[in-house]
């Protein structure tokens, strides 16, 4: 009886570690996004975007080096282990659900994470921050969350994420000057939120 | 010796066959017969020879059959790779898109901050 009590111990815990594994091979840096599939349904419009490793890698030999966009994109991507997009539009206000942001929004106050800008917007309502994780002096993951009334995007970009290259994305994509100083550590002080 | 034994012997001795016995054996035999001629039809007789061509011809034909089916299949699976690609670069384009979009959106509210000065540092404090 105590061996048959053993061996059920056993397969429990061994496939318990089987439906952990997926979790423990969440790379540093990735965020654990909600799937808001309900809310992909009252959305205007939507956007989710998740390309793990294996298709950011084949997305990355797809693009068209003839195009400047892409070609900036491919000197971006190479690096990257992981693009998270969750962008969901409205036609009434706050009809999602603010706890789930909030809930990515926790994750960020992990060791290692530092608020590269954090804006609120008291006239139109709006909040964007943008997170850095720091390792080792080189930022490994990027973190956009974005919230409108009738709007929200949460971006998780994971990998080394070279501060250098990103510069160079500068207009292309229409990303703006950032001031990063290439080869220096992210700041990790907050930016000054404004009207607020 | 016995008289069983001389009554045995005297029955088992041996006899010479009667005078003509060997010839009404072999009259009594049917005739002796001409060896069957083998004749082929014609049908086998027109039959082409199977020449090593030939004998190659189906395993020719399975080989063949097998090398289509191979490079059809990585030509499908090249094509569902090819499909796979264009549309994951096509989402890594929407999405830094909308990371630029919302980085800008971050840059224009940082600008649009009045840089604080030494007084509103003092007031502050």
């Amino acid at each position: 009886m105590n061996a048959r009590k053993a061996l059920c111990f056993t397969a429990l815990g061994l496939a318990a570690m089987g439906l952990a594994s997926p979790a423990m091979a969440q790379t540093r840096g990735q965020l654990r996004l909600p799937e808001f599939a309900a809310l992909a349904k009252k959305a205007t419009e939507s956007v989710n975007v998740t390309l793990a490793p294996q298709v950011l890698g084949l997305a990355c030999r797809f693009l068209d080096k003839s195009e400047p966009d892409e070609a900036a994109a491919q000197q971006i991507c190479t690096s990257l282990t992981g693009i998270y997009v969750r962008k969901y539009s409205f036609d009434t206000d706050y009809a999602y659900p603010k706890e789930d942001i909030e809930g990515v929004r926790r994750q960020l106050s992990a060791p290692g994470w530092s608020q590269l800008v954090g804006a609120r917007s008291k006239k139109d309502q709006t909040d964007v921050d943008v997170y850095l994780l720091i390792d080792g002096g080189q930022a490994k993951s990027l973190a956009i969350i974005a919230s409108e009334p009738r709007e929200f995007v949460i971006v998780n970009i994971v990998g080394s994420i070279d501060l250098e290259k990103l510069h160079e994305l500068e207009g292309k994509f229409g990303v703006p000057e950032l001031q990063i100083e290439a080869g220096e550590k992210a700041p990790a002080a907050k930016a000054p939120a404004p009207n607020k | 010796m016995s008289d069983v034994e001389n009554e045995l012997r005297r029955a088992l001795r041996p006899v010479d066959p009667p005078a003509g016995f060997a010839e009404r054996v072999m009259r009594a035999l049917p005739p002796q017969r001409p060896p069957a001629t083998v004749t082929p039809l014609d049908i086998v007789r027109t039959a082409p020879r199977v020449t090593a061509w030939r004998r190659l011809m189906t395993p020719a034909a399975l080989a063949a059959s097998l090398v289509v089916a191979v490079m059809l299949g990585q030509q499908v699976a090249f094509e569902r790779e090819q499909r796979a690609g264009l549309a994951a670069s096509r989402e890594l384009m929407q999405a830094l898109r909308v990371t630029s979009q919302k980085l800008d959106d971050a840059y224009r509210a940082v600008q649009s901050t009045p840089p604080r000065t030494q007084e509103d540092e003092e007031n502050r404090s």
